[in-house]
């Protein structure tokens, strides 16, 4: 295991206290999963609509007048990191080791680029008033967003299934701490 | 009624969806489900906003032309929804707050109808209880994971 997601971990875990505590109560964790989930919905209804007007769906509607749909879909994004950063604080173990995590937030990370390379170089003719028919460059942006969205929720429902394991109830609640396989390799 | 749902359980379909160990089997059902509700929630969420007052320049009633696309989320999670429900049918079944997700759905669906329709009045009542409706739906839902009494009917 690297060293640096041995001591993110420990950095984690000791991050805010309080925040596991309540995350840990009967609905703490139930209650962030709703939200992240209302969240999502944001984002997708929100980014992937202006995705699809991209592509060339609903023609009638100027791409820059539904462009002022991004913040709503931003929103989404923001209510996400934030109830994600929760669960990370919680059980730092089962997402920084976990593969299904690693790639979660290289899509989210390709997401981002690709967001902002569309806004470098395709916006400036998208924006302009009335404009129907997106560049080529839009297209692909629109495509290539569409489906780093949907992998960051395909990786986010697999978390699960690729979980790192846990430590004994008794004993150290870390697995880099009970797990000597689990100590730094280097 | 435990009985229809013990064989149920043992059904071939049943078993393939809870225990092979095929991504495409819960872990994919799983991943359809989730894609279609931000597709089917997010797009009618988006619709509401923009009858709410958001985005005022985009013509009100072309917002319709996305509601193929809230379709296709909406029938890829009727379908990978009878996926889930096959897998586990004790743990929904059982489970009140499935009742309660069911009929948040069924108004959704109702409201969809119904704001189509009326789009150009801009029917704000209507769009906030679509919000309340699909956010209610998302919510119940997830709270499956957390609520349900009895996971399966066999052993």
């Amino acid at each position: 295991m690297a060293h640096f997601q041995v001591s993110l971990v420990h950095w984690l875990a000791n991050a805010a206290p309080p925040v596991a505590e309540f995350m840990r109560s009967k609905w703490g964790w139930p209650m962030a999963e709703s939200i992240h989930f209302l969240g999502l919905s944001m984002l997708v209804g929100c980014i992937g609509l202006f995705d699809l007007r991209l592509l060339g769906m609903a023609k009638q509607i100027p791409i820059a007048a539904l462009h002022k749909l991004i913040p709503w879909g931003l929103l989404g994004f923001a209510i996400n990191i934030t109830s994600g950063s929760l669960f990370l604080l919680t059980e730092p173990d089962q997402y920084i080791y976990n593969p299904s995590f690693q790639f979660k937030v290289l899509f989210i990370m390709i997401a981002g680029l690709n967001a902002l390379l569309f806004y470098v170089t395709s916006w400036g003719r998208v924006n302009a008033d009335g404009t129907i028919h997106a560049p080529r460059a839009g297209k692909v942006a629109a495509v290539i967003s569409l489906s780093m969205w949907i992998s960051v929720i395909v990786c986010g429902r697999l978390l699960t299934f690729y979980r790192p394991g846990g430590c004994p109830k008794e004993g150290p609640g870390l697995i880099a701490d009970c797990n000597p396989q689990m100590k730094p390799e280097f | 009624m435990m009985q229809f749902l013990s064989w149920l359980e043992s059904t071939a379909a049943s078993e393939w969806v809870r225990g092979s160990p095929s991504l495409f089997a819960f872990p994919g059902i799983l991943s359809c489900h989730t894609v279609g509700m931000g597709l089917a929630a997010g797009i009618n969420a988006a619709i509401a906003l923009r009858i709410l007052g958001v985005a005022p320049s985009v013509p009100v009633g072309e917002m319709r032309r996305f509601l193929p696309a809230m379709w296709f989320g909406f029938w890829l999670n009727f379908f990978s929804g009878i996926g889930l429900l096959l897998g586990y049918p004790t743990k929904a079944l059982t489970n009140p707050d499935f009742y309660l997700k069911l009929a948040l759905i069924a108004a959704g669906v109702w409201l969809v109808g119904r704001i189509r329709d009326r789009m150009d009045e801009f029917p704000k009542g209507l769009a906030v209880w679509s919000l309340v409706c699909w956010g209610g739906a998302i919510t119940a839902g997830r709270l499956l994971a957390y609520t349900y009494r009895h996971l399966m009917a066999g052993h």
